[in-house]
């Protein structure tokens, strides 16, 4: 059992996974807001997803019996590939099965992860073989569903049925047929973490059913201590099973061999390590010592104390949108001439009569698709700049749908809709400011303050070129950076985006306005969407990596926490 | 009417403070200052060097007429103390607008030294103790929403919101 420590360096590292560090994604430049949260205890995001499943009315292919379904989780990949996620083991006899096992997926905000899971009903002849050994195309097919990850992440009960189908082939057609329903249910992993400090080098493992301790994580190596006090170590619940679930603390001398020597153990739950510290009281260490063919346990004089325990509980980006906090998305156009003639097929906003989508319209659908999960009302507000709405001065910021009196429009297809009748409706003209956009997005974000809402906003700003007011672009980023407001910039064509990584204080200075004040936390993502054509990263994953770290530095900053 | 408000200012931190251009060691704090002669100071920061920490909240009494809070990052020396970085924070960056009066901003200013050369950032949060009466929010005002209309001409002049302060002060 010791053999598995012969690091010298021992540190923190925590057997289980679990990392201690600030574990920041983005490098935000903004150590007001790091060191605030660091402060704090808050880490890196967690969202590893537990999928367990049940289902209902499932065919019944068996003769004599009911059928013995299994089901097989894929992710579909962006090519429409399927991965094999996992399988769950056969349930016998049954139409409206449950299945025990369950899968780990890891929930990523910025990409749409298509779930498919197949039901099949496996043979009594197959009953002997071992589930992952099971050739599929042996077993009746009982059905499909498809689903997304985020769909059944943002349910207020984390469960989503779905339809099981599956294709009857009757007199040469192929009909697709409803059979059974398929319901799964998604569980976070990880949302609180317990922190615990005690004293050579310690190991805590949990105990699971069949006796057998599993390292959960391990202190740092004291040398030549009769006395350790050892760091904090970190242990989320999750991976102790609850706070009443018995752990195994064992105290080793550490030996460069590999091959450590118990000092003495003892086995405590966390609860129990919490009334240890606030008792002040040490626990004496036991050794298992051979009696016989027995073990006594030896009362040692060495005790163990609990120095620190504290709890706390990390709120995930999925915590804030189950508990009722919305994620809303706004789109802005960029309608300079500089785009080119609409009607000639070199100008970014040539509607191609095949069909196929102009840069504008891929940006709109593949950022779109992504954040409408997370609107729930998809409603969502979009303007149009730099143009000349018919007869009228050029406008910095137009209803895209031609309104004069209100700028949402209806989902996704309402702003490719609006986005192509503009295009018939104004002139492109220039110059290219964004601050006005900026400026009502704000002024929408803030009203909903106003009005109580816990919403978080989400400004699409596509454009071709170079801004003309950065000065006043910062300045009205800067403002907006004290709101509830995440600004996702995508250029499209092939100008100098220079000033757009300005902008994105990624890599550089924090924004500065002109009057002297920062912008307090970064809210601007910035992707050519040149760069990753054709490239492995896709321009979403690139541009809403960043946006729940906004989110959640917004909410933990002003101590929001999400609904029960 | 009561002649002044009080302001909670949490003086979090300074990044890359200098002094004679070169990065503070130790013992910087922080002085508040309202247009009065009050002044507001925190305890120095021992630890932190040129990326002080403070985490410090300060209640400050504001009067009415003040436009201004002036936040000034100083340095323990032999023979006293002595300023490095000044920023003026206009109170319109926090009062007026859309959002609620309790609402609690976190800002963040860059400083001037005397002769006027950029210095460090302080970052700060501000959150304006309201009493109950005047706690409604003043949502309604007469700010035209059209969004389209608004922006005539090349020049863009500003956006509603920030012109938008209340007759307030």
């Amino acid at each position: 059992m010791g053999n598995c420590f012969s690091d010298e360096l021992g540190g923190r590292a925590a057997v289980g996974g679990t990392s201690a560090s600030h574990n920041n994604p983005t490098n935000a430049p903004n150590d007001a807001v790091d060191h605030f949260l660091h402060s704090r205890g808050y880490h890196g995001l967690f969202s590893q997803i537990e999928l367990s499943y049940s289902a209902s009315d499932l065919r019944d292919r068996d003769l004599l019996s009911k059928s013995d379904p299994l089901l097989v989780a894929y992710a579909k990949g962006r090519d429409g590939m399927l991965e094999e996620l996992g399988r769950t083991e056969v349930v016998l006899n049954s139409l409206n099965p449950t299945w025990i096992t369950k899968h780990n997926i890891t929930h990523q905000f910025e990409i749409v992860q298509t779930l498919v899971f197949r039901v099949y009903d496996v043979d009594t002849q197959f009953h002997n073989v071992e589930v992952k050994m099971l050739k599929l195309d042996e077993q009746q097919f009982l059905g499909e569903a498809t689903g997304v990850l985020s769909e059944i992440v943002t349910k207020s009960n984390r469960s989503l049925t779905l339809d099981l189908v599956y294709r009857e082939e009757s007199s040469g057609s192929v009909r697709l047929r409803n059979h059974g329903k398929l319901t799964v249910h998604a569980e976070e992993c990880i949302n609180s973490k317990t922190t615990t400090e005690m004293d050579p080098f310690l190991v805590i493992s949990k105990v699971v059913e069949n006796g057998i301790p599993i390292p959960v994580c391990k202190t740092e190596v004291m040398k030549n201590e009769l006395k350790p006090t050892w760091k904090p170590v970190y242990l989320n619940i999750q991976q102790v099973g609850s706070k009443d679930s018995p752990l195994v603390i064992e105290c080793f001398n550490f030996n460069s061999n590999g091959k450590h020597d118990l000092i003495g153990k003892v086995q405590k739950s966390l609860a129990d390590l919490e009334k240890l510290h606030s008792s002040e009281q040490g626990e004496s260490l036991f050794l298992p010592t051979p009696v016989g063919h027995n073990y006594h346990n030896k009362v040692l004089k060495s005790q163990l104390f609990v120095e620190k325990y504290y709890e706390s509980i990390q709120h995930t980006f999925l915590d804030y949108l189950a508990g009722g906090c919305a994620l809303n998305f706004m789109a802005a156009i960029d309608f300079t001439a500089s785009n080119g003639n609409p009607r000639l097929p070199d100008s970014l906003h040539y509607i191609d009569p095949s069909g196929r989508p102009n840069a504008y319209q891929r940006a709109i659908i593949e950022v779109g698709e992504v954040l409408q999960f997370y609107d729930a009302d998809k409603r969502f507000p979009a303007w149009g700049f730099g143009a000349r709405p018919i007869d009228g001065p050029v406008s910095h910021c137009f209803n895209l749908n031609g309104s004069s009196h209100h700028c949402e429009v209806e989902g996704i297809q309402g702003i490719m809709m609006a986005y192509t009748s503009a295009l018939l409706n104004v002139s492109l003209a220039g110059p290219t400011l964004f601050g006005p956009v900026i400026g009502n997005a704000a002024l929408i974000a803030s009203q909903s303050l106003a009005n109580g809402g816990r919403k978080y906003f989400v400004l699409l700003i596509i454009t071709d070129g170079v801004v003309t007011d950065l000065q006043e672009t910062k300045d009205a980023l800067v403002k907006a950076s004290d709101l509830p407001l995440s600004i996702l910039i995508v250029g499209v064509g092939g100008a100098d985006f220079k000033e757009m990584e300005i902008l994105d204080a990624d890599k550089g200075e924090r924004l500065e306005s002109s009057t002297g004040r920062v912008a307090s936390r970064d809210i601007v993502q910035f992707v050519p969407l040149r760069d990753v054509q054709g490239g492995q990263i896709s321009v979403v994953q690139a541009l809403l990596a960043e946006l729940p770290t906004q989110f959640l530095t917004y909410m933990r900053t002003r101590d929001i926490q999400p609904n029960p | 009417m009561s002649t002044s408000y009080t302001l909670e200012i949490t003086v979090i931190s300074g990044e890359n403070i200098r002094k004679n251009r070169k990065p503070v060691k130790k013992d910087a704090f922080v002085v508040i200052r309202t247009d009065s002669h009050k002044f507001y100071t925190t305890k120095m920061d021992a630890g932190g060097g040129s990326y002080p920490a403070w985490n410090e909240k300060v209640a400050v009494d504001m009067p009415m007429h003040a436009r201004f809070i002036t936040v000034e990052v100083q340095c323990k020396t032999s023979g006293g103390s002595k300023t490095v970085g000044t920023a003026r924070v206009p109170l319109s960056d926090f009062v007026g607008g859309y959002v609620p009066q309790n609402y609690l901003h976190f800002l963040s200013y860059r400083l001037r030294d005397c002769n006027g050369e950029r210095n460090g950032i302080i970052n700060i949060s501000v959150r304006a103790k309201v009493p109950e009466y005047a706690s409604c929010s003043r949502a309604e005002i007469g700010v035209p929403l059209a969004l389209g209309e608004t922006y005539s001409g090349g020049v863009v002049t500003g956006v509603p919101i920030w012109c938008a302060y209340p007759a307030k002060f």
